[in-house]
């Protein structure tokens, strides 16, 4: 069983676990969101969820990944300036369908994976969780149209 | 030659709305791939137009069946963010509650998966049996689906009659293990319809991320009641079923043995249930601001919810949540792939799905 305490050192992240609302969180720093899950594999914790949220006065998006080892909840906050981050769905095939869920409804591009239409629909707009539609925002129909060109 | 045949999203096999395209060749699927958003009703972005008593009665409308387990993982993230400790007696309560939606959600499960195996008579056993539970749960809260019991710092009904709630536990242990228990498990139909069939590997399960009995089936020990304890399950006793098949017969193993242990657990919280307050007596709630995580353990597996709040906000900023449906409906494709095309309905309802929890 690996102790919380020695994570932050073996990631290479000179901070401590700060223990909050049910949930033990460590700032990522300069840590990718890849090498965080390549790290949290080999630990054999497993990924539960990646959570969005839009800051207010265009602060942009904040994704924060869920992790369980052995019970303790743990989470790594990720700030998206611009609306990309790397996709993890090569590394743990259990974030498939929530990066899936988070382009569609926060508009989110992972970069290096392909999307299928997951909760939208024809005549819906990608963006649906977003509180005003980006004005580039896409229609759902474009996915649709895609999957069923293949 | 393969061909393509769709199923659902509205289909005799499938009890609710989803579809899954799967690759034939002859009978055997060779691939599969499964479509949702047909019950997508943009719930989390709903819950922030709510207050916080609102938010709770929506949220308890997220699912039909685990609709107890919605609003207590709520209410846990919600007393996160007022620093609002439930009292003893409703923390038993909620293990009460929780328990008798295991009940009722593994004995409906067994009904559907009795019915599809082609044994239309334990089918009616197992909905006879679940109709004692249902009985319990209305005389408890009034209601048979929406039960209302959580609010934020406690419950909202006390459970006077205890022995009547025994006396169900006992009668429903002792049918599962006269009847339901040695047919599934000896029976030569429900051998030959589940043993060895939508295998998931420990090695996929794990990849996979799936929780609840179907991580159990396939050799996976997590639970958060042992692991992660929230309410009262710190002070009871049980074992968490384990198989190591990972097919649908160990998924059937594992629900009828959890249903054993559920029945051991409420024997427990039913007697141990200490006096005292239902609530910690306050109305008027102070969020702080900042996000709190809540999971719990549902009949299906894993429940998380991330609630934010601004101070001084009527509602909540964001309610996020993850479902155990959500988790483990991706396995399917493993599960398929390989099997007869006749035992795709089987496998598919051997993971338990919930399409309106896992669209919201």
């Amino acid at each position: 069983m690996i102790e919380l305490e020695s994570i932050p050192e073996k990631l290479g992240i000179h901070e401590a676990w700060d223990v909050k609302g049910g949930v033990h969180w460590l700032s990522p720093g300069d840590l990718s969101v890849r090498e965080l899950a390549k790290a949290m594999i080999e630990m054999h914790a497993r990924f539960i969820t990646i959570t969005a949220y839009e800051l207010p006065k265009d602060g942009g998006l904040r994704l924060e990944y869920h992790w369980d080892l052995d019970g303790q909840l743990l989470g790594f906050p990720f700030q998206l300036a611009a609306k990309s981050i790397e996709s993890i769905y090569d590394l743990t095939e259990a974030v498939d369908w929530i990066e899936r869920e988070i382009h569609e409804g926060f508009a989110v591009d992972f970069i290096g994976r392909e999307y299928e239409p997951l909760l939208l629909r024809e005549g819906d707009t990608m963006g649906v969780n977003l509180h005003e539609t980006p004005a580039t925002a896409k229609p759902a129909s474009d996915l649709v149209a895609q999957e069923e060109a293949k | 030659m393969s061909y393509k045949i769709p199923m659902g999203p509205y289909h005799p096999a499938l009890e609710e709305p989803y579809k899954l395209d799967m690759i034939c060749e002859g009978e055997t699927v060779t691939d599969a791939k499964l479509h949702i958003g047909f019950n997508f009703r943009g719930i989390e972005h709903l819950a922030e137009t709510r207050n916080h008593i609102q938010v709770i009665a929506l949220m308890e409308r997220v699912c039909g069946i685990c609709s107890n387990i919605h609003t207590l993982t709520l209410c846990q993230a919600m007393e996160g963010l007022t620093g609002l400790t439930p009292p003893p007696r409703a923390k038993y309560i909620r293990v009460v509650m929780a328990e008798l939606e295991r009940l009722h959600s593994h004995v409906l499960w067994a009904g559907i998966a009795a019915k599809l195996m082609g044994f239309k008579t334990m089918f009616m056993t197992c909905f006879e049996l679940r109709e004692k539970v249902m009985d319990v749960l209305q005389a408890i809260s009034g209601n048979r689906v929406n039960y209302s019991m959580n609010r934020i710092g406690g419950v909202n009904r006390d459970i006077d009659d205890t022995q009547a709630v025994l006396k169900m536990v006992e009668a429903l242990e002792a049918e599962m293990l006269r009847t339901v228990i040695p047919i599934f498990t000896t029976s030569t139909t429900a051998r030959s319809r589940c043993a060895g069939i939508g295998t998931l590997t420990h090695e996929k399960a794990l990849s996979c991320g799936v929780v609840g009995p179907v991580a159990r089936a396939s050799g996976v020990g997590q639970d958060l009641r042992r692991a992660a304890p929230y309410a009262a399950y710190e002070e009871m006793e049980f074992n968490t079923p384990v198989e190591q098949d990972g097919d649908v017969r160990a998924r059937l193993m594992v629900r009828a043995l959890e249903i054993m242990e559920s029945c051991s657990i409420l024997r427990q919280a039913l007697t141990k249930m200490p006096s005292g307050e239902l609530h910690a007596g306050v109305d008027k709630f102070n969020f702080i601001t900042g996000t709190a995580t809540s999971r719990v353990e549902a009949p299906r597996g894993e429940v998380m919810y991330s609630v934010s709040w601004k101070e001084g906000s009527r509602n909540p900023a964001r309610v996020h949540v993850r479902t155990p449906t959500f988790a483990n409906m991706p396995a399917i494709r493993w599960m398929v792939i390989g099997q007869r095309l006749a035992d795709t309905p089987l496998i598919q309802a051997s993971i338990d799905p919930c399409y309106s929890c896992t669209d919201r």
